[in-house]
Parts: C-alpha cells; structure tokens; sequence
C-alpha cells in the first residue's frame, strides 16, 4: 500500500481529530519468555538444520556414517584422556583441518563451538583459576587473607585452560560429525551402535516434533500477545498462564500423537523400523576409520610420554 | 546440569555409561508395555518438551548449569521409565546439535537427569497421592514436589559426580586435571541453584500442568493412571488414620536408633566444651571470660549430656533423653496447633475472606 494514488484520502489523513482508541494503552515489549522463545526458535531451527552442509562434497561428507561415528567417538575418548594443553590444541588444529578440508567456513565453525564456551565453561571454571579453590603456586598475587596470599595460581589457570581446550575439542569433534552427516543416516549409524530401536524411533520423530512444538509455541505466544490489552500484569499471573500453555501444548501433543499414529498405520507402520539399505563399505571407508583410531592411540600414547 | 566432555574422567564416564546401558534398555521394553505404539509420538513430544525446558538455562560457577528439567512431569503422565526414555533422548539431541553436555557425558547426563530425577520424584509423587482421586488437588502438588525433590536429588548427583574429580584425578603438583572444584564446593553451588530458582521452577511448571490437565484434559492424565476414580467423592471411606499411624512409626524408629549417636567419634564442631579448647591453636593464652561465664550457665538440666548424672547405662539414658525430648516438643506443638486452630475458628469471616 505504498502507492498514494490507490488509498482513500480519508485514511492517509492525520488523526489528529479523530476521536481516541479505545485500546490506547502502550504497546510493551514482551516479556522474557515472549523474547526467549522467538530467539530460541532461531537458534533451535540453525543448528539443527544442517543438511545443507551435509550435502556438500567435502572429505567428511564422503564417509560413512557408521565410519564418522566409531571414529569421533574413539577421537573423543582419547581427548577425554588428554592431560596436557599442547595435544589439545593439537587436537583442535586437527578438527579446523577436517573442518576445511568438508567444506565448512572455518569462522562459522570456530563461532559456533565458541560461542557457548566463554558463557557457559568460562564462568563455571572461572572461580578455579584463584587459590582458595585450587591452592598452589600463586602466580598473580592480588592480595592477603588473613595473612595467606591469594591470587591466580599455576595449577589452578592450567586446570582452567585444561576444561576449557578439552571443552572445545569434544564439541568440535562431535559437531564435525553431525554437521557432515545427514540426519536420517546419523539415526541409522546408531541403530548399528545397538542403540535400542524404540530410542532411535522417538529420537527420529522428536527431531521432527521439535518443529512442530515450537510453531506451536510461537503461536500461543502470539496469540496471547494479540489478546493483551492492559500493561497490568501479575507474577502470579504469568506463571499460572505458562503452566496452563504447558498443559494445553501437552493436550495439543496428545490429540497430534493420535493423528499420527494413524497416519503411520495408513502408511503401513508394522511396529518395525526400517532403514534404507547401507552402501557398501569402501577401502576408503575402512582406511578412516583405522586411521582416526590409530591416531587416538598415539595421541593418548604421545601424551603419556609427556609424563603425567 | 548437563556435565559436558571435558569435566569427567573417561573412566567416570565408562562407569555411568555401563550403569546406563542396560537401563536404557530395560526402559524401552517396559515404556513399551505402558506407552503402546499407538502414544510413540507422544513420547517424541515429551522428549521435545524437555528439551525445551532444559534450553532455559543458566551458568553455575562451581558447578554446571541450573534449569528444569520437566522429567517428574513426564513420568507422572506417561511412567516413569516412558521419562528415561524422553529425557534420554532430548539429551542426546542436545549433546550432537548443540553441545550442551557431552557425547562421552551422556552416560552420567543421564544417570542423573533421566533415571534418579524421574524415578525420585515419581516415588514421592506415589507416596503422597496414596488414596486419592484423579482430580484431587493434593495430586498436583504432590507432583510438583516430585520434581522439586527429583530435580535437586538429581542436582546433588551431578555434583558429586563432578566433586569427585579433583579427588580421583589430579597431577603430581597438585593441578586438577578435570572438573577442578572438591565436593565442598560442588555441592553447596548446585544445591543453592536447584533449592531455590530452579526447584521452584520446576515445581511450578509441574503442579501447574498436572492442575491445569486435571480441570481441562483427563484423558491424558488416564494413559498412566488406569483404575484411579475421578473424583474424591468416588472414594471408599477410608478406615482410621494410617498418616498418623506411619509418623508414630517412624518416631519410635528413631527413638530406639538414638544410641547409634553413641558411634560417633568426636565432638560437633562448635560444641566443645572450653576445656577441650586447642587455645594455642587461636593464639589465645586463657579460656575468653565471656565464655567461662556463661559456660554451665543453666545447670538446672534433667538429663545432662543425653544420660544420668551417674553417667551409667548411656542407652538407656539416649532413649530416655530421646522419649522425653519428643513428647515435650510433641507437647508444644500440639498446644501450638491448637491455639492457631481456635484462634482460626474465632474468626469465621476472616477465614471466608482467605478462602
């Protein structure tokens, strides 16, 4: 409606006389919940959706699934016994190699294992780094305590940085794997891991729900905005109308399941979860996942070297 | 509360994996008697739903992250091994897509957040409903205490978990080589978060649902509570007082325990008598006169030191102590309650106005 020629003179005019609204309370701004779970539904929809990165032609996507997971997890134990900061460094250069060499932007890799360490690892580890937590060799004096020097201690700042790089290697490993792995073969990989076919089923439809229960909930969040006339609001309030869109998305979630499950037995769900076939095991394949372990071993060796 | 990769030995993590494995099994043959096919996205749902429960949350220095984590509540409508599963599985999505907890984690995640907080809280959730109706209010509440007591049993768990670490794990000089802080550091930062914002989360979010499902949706509270009548009308009288009868149980229990206090070695701290003082070890050189004033200031005691003045028969004199100790405070309370109750009873409006 930006072309003035087509709307009546009448609505462009000012307003100046018209007589008030009846609803001419201020508009606010939405409450925590209302602006976390718009941020939320953000968030949740990116990381989750990857398939794009997946269907790149990069060294990663070329493996096979079951390859990709035997192999980040026995990376992952091997950082997990990793007790010097160089071999993990080592082993974060390591996955910035894979990164780049699948084809994923190295800056939006490194933000995205970066982005939760500072805020969540930084502030959890953080008070470890001084010396009435972790007492040692104090190498920045910031003063006395009832005649005690306290300050950053050397154990306590290697502890920290310790967390912090094992933090990031793991991160960086496991999200190596699930950023280059479609999702349908990540689930079909864990089902060769003996993971139970009921967890694999409602880990597959709860991935999907996700989605849906989030519209939901944005819905109801709009729709409880449009219905907010007054700026007046309880606590008390508040938390009664979060339980009661709790229970209602569960009612909502109920009557869906049942849709669902029709549907399912419509298309012939027996109770069995089929997979697509497997293609066939390559010497590349094979030479990976040999590769990654024989490359925990020595990285747990080496480090061993280093004394303990 | 979700531990991620990095603050764990592998070999903790092996042992709650290995504890995990076969309960994530069993979890999924017995979801699968309660929870038919006919409710497997129903289940999804409750995994969603946890999922984004658990997505508010905040960062605990000395511990890991306090949330809620809504597993009391799923157990409550589903089962509780139906909850393993759900919060099993929202935990895993989180560790492969968003690297809140860990891959090698999982097994401690879920120990904890998917096995003893719905277990916990569905046992409490049992205990309190004995004889209720479906619609009764004590049912929501009772729910609601599932997941507050649930959620810090579970909270006290992580933290033991990561306390043990600098003990089990640590390097010659003295340098933490996992989660660095001890149990006395874990513990108290994990209970001061989950006792107070997020216990009361939980509690609300659980007892709301419940209430709210209870007047607008009593099919869904049947999947998990077949043979419960609905109303409390439907109830069949119930012969004397069998709450009273469990208290005064538990009561004589303690009573005859009390000499096992007998065991233990050492004063408590802070209770010493100024004799026993180590006044060396304060820089002190005679006993404070304040406190050799008012030592032994009451000396008008029936039964000093839990026992005879003779200092014979110590159990006898502890059980003694122990019945005479709780029938004086069973006194107090009694006239307490009913002075409130009378003064309640005078007010009539008052107590309309209330209600």
């Amino acid at each position: 409606m930006t072309d003035g020629a087509s709307t009546p003179g009448w609505l462009l005019a000012g307003a100046e006389d018209a007589p008030p609204l009846l609803c001419s309370g201020k508009r606010r701004r939405g409450g925590a919940i209302e602006k976390t779970v718009g941020g939320l539904a953000r968030l949740i929809r990116e990381a989750l959706v990857s398939e794009e990165i997946a269907a790149r032609r990069g060294l990663l996507q070329r493996l096979d699934a079951r390859v990709k997971l035997i192999g980040m997890l026995g990376l992952l134990i091997a950082t997990g016994l990793v007790r010097h900061i160089p071999v993990l460094l080592g082993l974060y250069a390591l996955t910035l190699v894979l990164a780049a060499a699948s084809r994923i932007g190295l800056g939006w890799f490194a933000k995205r294992v970066w982005f939760f360490i500072p805020l969540f690892s930084g502030v959890i580890v953080a008070p470890a780094m001084f010396s009435f937590i972790t007492p040692g060799e104090v190498v920045l004096p910031l003063g006395h305590w009832f005649g005690h020097e306290v300050g950053l201690t050397r154990q306590g700042l290697t502890s920290a940085a310790l967390i912090v790089c094992r933090v990031a290697s793991s991160i960086s490993l496991v999200l190596l794997l699930t950023l280059t792995t479609s999702w349908s073969r990540l689930l079909a990989s864990l089902r060769t891991l003996f993971v139970p076919r009921l967890l694999v089923l409602v880990l597959g439809m709860a991935y999907r729900y996700l989605f849906v229960l989030l519209d939901s909930v944005t819905e109801m969040v709009t729709a409880r905005r449009a219905r907010t006339v007054a700026a007046k609001r309880s606590r008390r309030g508040e938390r009664a109308i979060a339980s009661f869109s709790g229970g209602a998305l569960f009612g909502k979630a109920h009557a869906l399941s049942e849709e669902v499950h029709q549907a399912m037995l419509a298309r012939g769900f027996s109770g069995e979860l089929r997979m697509s076939e497997w293609p066939r095991i390559r010497a590349i394949d094979v030479i990976s996942v040999l590769t990654c372990l024989a490359l925990a071993i020595l990285v747990v060796g080496g480090d061993r070297a280093l004394g303990l | 509360m979700h531990i991620p990769d990095g603050y764990l030995s592998p070999a903790t993590c092996a042992v709650a994996g290995a504890v995990m494995v076969p309960v994530i099994g069993v979890a999924c043959a017995k979801t699968k008697e309660v929870v038919k096919d006919r409710h497997a996205p129903l289940l999804a749902l409750g995994a969603a739903y946890s999922f984004l429960v658990m997505m508010f949350n905040v960062p605990i220095p000395g511990g890991t992250t306090a949330h809620a984590v809504g597993a009391v509540l799923i157990a409550v409508l589903l089962g509780p091994w139906a909850a393993v599963v759900c919060v099993s599985v929202a935990l895993v999505i989180q560790a492969l897509f968003f690297g809140d907890g860990g891959v090698l984690a999982l097994g401690a995640n879920t120990f904890n957040m998917a096995l003893v907080m719905p277990f916990v809280g569905y046992g409490v959730y049992l205990l309190l409903t004995r004889n209720t109706s479906l619609t009764s209010r004590r049912r929501a509440i009772a729910a609601g205490l599932g997941g507050y007591v649930g959620l810090n049993v579970a909270a006290l768990c992580a933290a033991t978990e990561l306390g043990l670490q600098p003990v089990l794990f640590h390097s010659a000089n003295g340098t933490p080589l996992y989660a660095p802080y001890h149990l006395s550091t874990t513990i108290p930062a994990m209970a001061l978060a989950h006792l107070t914002v997020a216990g009361f989360s939980e509690f609300v979010l659980t007892a709301g649902i419940v209430a709210y499902l209870q007047r607008a949706n009593l099919p869904l509270l049947r999947i998990n509570h077949s043979g419960i009548v609905d109303t409390d009308a439907e109830l069949a009288p119930q012969s004397g007082r069998p709450a009273l009868r469990w208290a005064l149980i538990g009561i004589a229990t303690m009573i005859v325990l009390s000499p096992l206090g007998l065991l233990a070695p050492g004063g408590a701290y802070g209770e010493d008598s100024p004799t026993d003082l180590n006044l060396h070890k304060y820089g002190l050189h005679a006993i404070p006169s304040g406190l050799q004033h008012y030592n032994g200031f009451w000396k008008h005691t029936l039964l000093g030191d839990y026992g005879f003045s003779s200092g014979r028969h110590a159990n006898i004199g502890y059980v003694l102590s122990a019945i005479v100790g709780a029938l004086a405070v069973g006194a107090v309370i009694f006239f307490f309650v009913g002075g409130v109750r009378l003064a309640m009873r005078r007010r009539p409006e008052a107590q309309a106005d209330a209600a």
